[in-house]
């Protein structure tokens, strides 16, 4: 075992599938001798630098994403890295309008095998926050992965580089250098579009990613004291959608909270609880409670960011308002 | 159209305060992006312009063109530590962004590039508006190499717009050196391909910086287009204050401190009469109680509230 980051992990996944595949190389803005922005390829400059499959590139994002997407229809499997997930605005022609929809209007011939990399996430750094996963989701064709802990990140990003689609790894960056896990030393991966139960419980099902999956066990932890079980679920694969588990635990619990960064109106979670009505609404014994941010952009100042965002004591209400129903 | 003495001497006195107020910052706020080195481009090339001309400085260094458009130094600090009198009522960071209300564009996301367009669209409508004014925007290196910059300033050559972009080149991206980031020499190199003028000028002169701005400026408002400037300087830190910029050579970023744009002006200026050493220490006091006394009372204004938050204050009411 050793006990890694999830800086670490993510890092140490692309090492070891750039051992393994010699097609796999990366593209991004200062990855080279930097080991990139927080250290997102601290390392790999040293191992693979020589080899010319660690590739620094001027400030183009949209030219990163549009030679990664050409470099994979011809076989290649890049790991490209956007910098931050905010600039996914600037390549979202590329990656969403093309690379997406390859493999359908090709009639199964053309494969995009690419990982886009970004951190994104409230956290230490105060800049470059904004999670746009939610945009993403409502794209045919691209796979959105948001994982929450070092074991989970390892094991989901070697999945995500096999992959023969596009696939969007979102990193947290408050995640990046915080909690270390142990982590096999023998190889495992993680199959994309699979859920996780991250703390099993019979009264309230809390669906989450990333950040939100710590302040949901956090909140799941308070009120175990007070005789509440809750089953937090973590999504780890936003697209495609792990429906099974979150209609199990839902059977289970009759009791559904949705916690994400991401806005509110037009979140990722209003699709888990449209999920939800459709398909389950007999196992609903409350209304469904979304916990996410209001509909502003994000506030600078402490103060106004902490409102903004989601934390233990939010879900905690949320958690108590299903079951008072 | 060269400085006059007394204007030089401001530029410099501009120059200084902009160090300082950096300086102060540096001790509060660790992701910071210093422009310590690369004042005599920010000051050249925002000085003595009009007051309906919108200027659009790049991120480093945006402080002190905000201050040169007057500014407050208690509401700028106050946009650092995100107060409610700030500009922004706290709502926005203020180390990339100023007012509108002074004709100031800043940064409204974290991604380099669109600034160009934004200074492009304010050069529109000055030509739509018919009147003389011009927009002025500087960028990095770094961002010469976004499409925005290519496409913004082919757009302002065909409407021929009245608008100055000047590449603040520090020579770094990050960790990543110009040399490796583009294909040309000089971003000034560049124009040809747009039809426009290229100027290459020295960063660290401002006199020589704002030469080169002023005669671009003057063509614009006579209505013939735009042009594009470089102004070649060194970063001299790293790309924010965190970083020590292990991966450059020690001895080059030694070098360019020798060639500090502060220290040559003030030789300059002590040759030529116009200052005298011995005024120096005063001045520099002035502004440190100064400063001292914006970062004081900045400290002291309060955090905004759950009144600041703003939760139906997305769109603008009908006017």
């Amino acid at each position: 075992m050793r006990r890694m980051t999830y800086q670490e992990a993510l890092v140490g996944a692309i090492r070891e599938e750039m051992r393994r595949d010699s097609r796999v190389f990366l593209l991004g803005e200062d990855i080279g001798i930097f080991g990139g922005p927080m250290m997102s390829a601290k390392g790999l400059w040293e191992e693979f630098g020589a080899t010319g499959r660690i590739i620094d590139t001027p400030i183009s994002e949209s030219a990163i994403v549009g030679a990664g997407v050409g470099a994979a229809m011809m076989g290649m499997r890049p790991v490209v890295e956007i910098m931050f997930g905010e600039f996914l605005a600037l390549v979202m022609q590329q990656l969403a309008c093309d690379a997406s929809c390859m493999w359908y209007y090709s009639a199964g011939k053309t494969r995009v095998p690419m990982v886009l990399r970004t951190k994104f996430g409230v956290g230490p750094h105060r800049g470059h926050e904004l999670d746009y996963h939610s945009w993403l989701i409502h794209v045919p064709g691209l796979k959105v992965v948001m994982p929450s802990t070092p074991y989970d990140a390892m094991g989901l990003m070697k999945s995500a580089i096999r992959d023969d689609n596009p696939v969007v790894f979102l990193e947290h960056m408050n995640l990046y250098h915080w909690i270390r896990q142990e982590i096999p030393e023998d190889e495992y991966t993680i199959p994309l579009g699979v859920a996780d139960i991250k703390r099993e419980g019979r009264d309230v099902t809390v669906v989450a990613m990333a950040m939100m999956v710590h302040h949901s066990l956090d909140a799941a932890e308070d009120l175990s004291k007070e005789g509440v079980e809750v089953e937090v679920v973590d999504l780890r694969t936003v697209a495609p959608m792990d429906k099974t588990t979150v209609l199990a635990s839902l059977k289970k619990t009759g009791r559904l909270v949705v916690v994400h960064e991401a806005w509110k109106f037009g979140g990722s979670g209003g699709e888990v609880a449209a999920m939800v009505a459709e398909e389950a609404f007999g196992d609903l014994k409350a209304p469904i409670v979304r916990v996410a941010p209001p509909q502003i952009p994000i506030p600078f100042s402490t103060p106004l960011n902490k409102m903004y965002l989601p934390d233990k004591q939010k879900i905690k209400s949320a958690i108590r308002k299903v079951l008072a129903k | 159209m060269a400085l006059t003495n007394e204007e030089l001497l401001s530029a410099y006195r501009y120059m200084v305060m902009g160090r300082m107020v950096e300086e102060a910052i540096t001790k509060i706020k660790g992701n910071y992006h210093p422009a310590i080195g690369e004042e005599a481009v920010i000051v050249g090339t925002f000085y003595n312009l009009r007051k309906d001309d919108v200027i659009v400085p790049h991120y480093r260094g945006a402080l002190i063109a905000y201050i040169m458009r007057g500014a407050s130094l208690r509401r700028l600090f106050a946009g650092i530590l995100g107060k409610e009198t700030s500009y922004t009522r706290g709502r926005y960071r203020g180390d990339i962004w100023g007012p509108l209300e002074l004709n100031i564009i800043g940064m409204y996301a974290g991604a380099l590039g669109p600034t160009l367009s934004l200074a492009t669209g304010a050069a529109l409508a000055a030509k739509l508006t018919k009147t003389d004014s011009v927009a002025v925007v500087s960028f990095g290196d770094g961002t010469s190499n976004r499409g925005d910059f290519h496409e913004a300033i082919n757009l302002a050559s065909v409407l021929k717009l009245p608008i100055v972009y000047v590449c603040q080149n520090n020579q770094f991206a990050v960790s990543t050196p110009a040399c490796k980031a583009l294909g040309c020499h000089s971003v000034a190199d560049r124009a040809i391909g747009y039809g426009i003028p290229g100027v290459n000028v020295d960063g660290n002169d401002v006199a020589a910086v704002h030469e080169a701005v002023k005669e671009a400026a003057n063509m614009a408002r006579k209505g013939s287009g735009p042009t594009l400037i470089q102004a070649l300087t060194y970063r001299v830190g790293g790309h924010m204050v965190a970083d020590p910029a292990v991966y450059r050579p020690a001895e080059e970023a030694e070098e360019w401190r020798k060639k500090d744009p502060i220290a040559r002006l003030q030789k300059e200026l002590i040759n030529i009469g116009v200052l005298l050493e011995r005024e120096i220490e005063g001045m520099r006091k002035n502004m440190e109680e100064e400063i001292s006394a914006a970062v004081k009372q900045a400290e002291g204004d309060p955090l905004p509230g759950e009144q600041v938050l703003g939760l139906d204050d997305v769109f603008a009411p009908a006017n």
